[in-house]
């Protein structure tokens, strides 16, 4: 899978579930819908770019260009980084 | 907390879709027309304005680039390794905002505009365009093909660490006040770094998908990120930014810069004066 499939396929998966979960906000009586279909949009947005590194780290040691490999591995351990700096914040306040 | 009402929604979409496709059309992401909105005009505290803003801009990067991901604009290579001083930055900016006051915030996005709006218009001139197609770019450097002049396009990448310490900076401001920060790459890769604006544009639009992820986790996180207004938001952006794309790929980067100083200077002078009525 390219990275251009990777974006296109996380930018409409995502956008689908944030506009159906907008519109059943407003519409009323599917609350626990709503708030679960805006939760995955949002999780699907925030894991876009995660999925898109993921590939690239495939591509490049397809390509055996280990320098790339390993800077773009350096690049997702920084990202999952950010979630564990999420959850420390969250557990001391 | 925020109420979440439909016009409350309607109004972030719409803005949304101005912003995109201004952000569209400059190569910004959208997110430093919104943020002033959303913190000036709907006084929303600034860590809830950038968690939005910070949605909308993975949402630009990502749809952007998925239509030019493969064609030779973006500039992989030097996306990737520069992503690496960006995320870093984006992590750092992210727990910094959870810190410091609203109005210092407020300030430091002002500050920061100024400056680069000042760099744009000394550097209006330039075009660091190699047209001679057998240079050779390089590890990093790249080559593609110009619709306007027809002509192909080549350059090497120059003081590597520049760009790297202003990717690291943008990646900061980024997470810390819910841009996409290639409002201070695009100038600097442009401007020092010898690469040409479009490709700069491109690969930076590229770049902030991941930068304001590894920011926009941290503000998810401390529950900031209100999800309805979220999706109004990247809905209008998604709307706007395909309209300025159309558009944008007509505009000259000589108007491009300057139409990206101006708007500089107009959210510098507005961010300042609200940071220091406190």
């Amino acid at each position: 899978m390219s990275i251009g499939a990777v974006l296109r396929a996380g930018v409409i998966a995502s956008s689908i579930c944030l506009a159906s979960g907008l519109v059943l906000t407003f519409a009323g009586g599917a609350d626990a819908a709503a708030r679960i279909l805006l939760q995955v949009g949002v999780l699907v947005l925030l894991g876009t770019p995660v999925a898109r590194v993921v590939v690239s780290i495939v591509e490049y040691a397809q390509e055996r260009d280990w320098t790339f490999t390993l800077l773009t591995v350096v690049v997702l351990v920084e990202l999952l980084a950010g979630a564990v700096a999420a959850l420390m914040f969250n557990r001391r306040l | 907390m925020i109420t979440v009402t439909p016009v409350l929604a309607l109004i972030i979409f719409v803005a949304g879709a101005i912003a995109g496709s201004l952000g569209a059309l400059l190569g910004l992401g959208g997110g430093i027309f919104l943020v002033p909105f959303l913190n000036l005009g709907l006084s929303f505290p600034i860590t809830v304005a950038a968690a939005i803003s910070l949605t909308t801009v993975i949402a630009t990067s990502s749809s952007v680039s998925a239509g030019r991901a493969g064609k030779q604009l973006i500039n992989m290579r030097l996306g990737m390794l520069l992503e690496v001083a960006t995320a870093a930055g984006s992590l750092l900016g992210g727990v910094t905002a959870q810190l410091l006051a609203q109005t210092t915030l407020q300030k430091l996005f002002g500050v920061t505009s100024a400056i680069v709006a000042v760099i744009m218009l000394s550097r209006l001139q330039r075009r660091n365009v190699i047209l001679d197609p057998s240079v050779d770019p390089g590890i990093l450097g790249g080559r593609f093909h110009e619709d306007e002049s027809g002509g192909t396009v080549t350059y090497r990448v120059k003081r590597l660490p520049v760009a790297l310490v202003a990717s690291f900076i943008a990646g900061n401001v980024s997470s810390l006040l819910g841009i996409g920060g290639g409002f201070i790459k695009v100038p600097v890769l442009n401007a020092w770094c010898g690469v040409p604006m479009r490709a700069a544009a491109a690969t930076s639009a590229f770049m902030i998908g991941v930068t304001a992820t590894a920011g926009a986790v941290i503000y998810y996180g401390r529950g900031q990120l209100v999800p309805a207004l979220a999706a109004a938001g990247v809905l209008g952006v998604q709307l706007g930014s395909w309209a300025g794309l159309r558009f944008g790929q007509r505009a000259s980067a000589k108007w491009l810069k300057l139409m990206m100083a101006i708007v500089l200077f107009v959210i510098a002078v507005m961010m300042l004066v609200r940071g220091s009525r406190s």
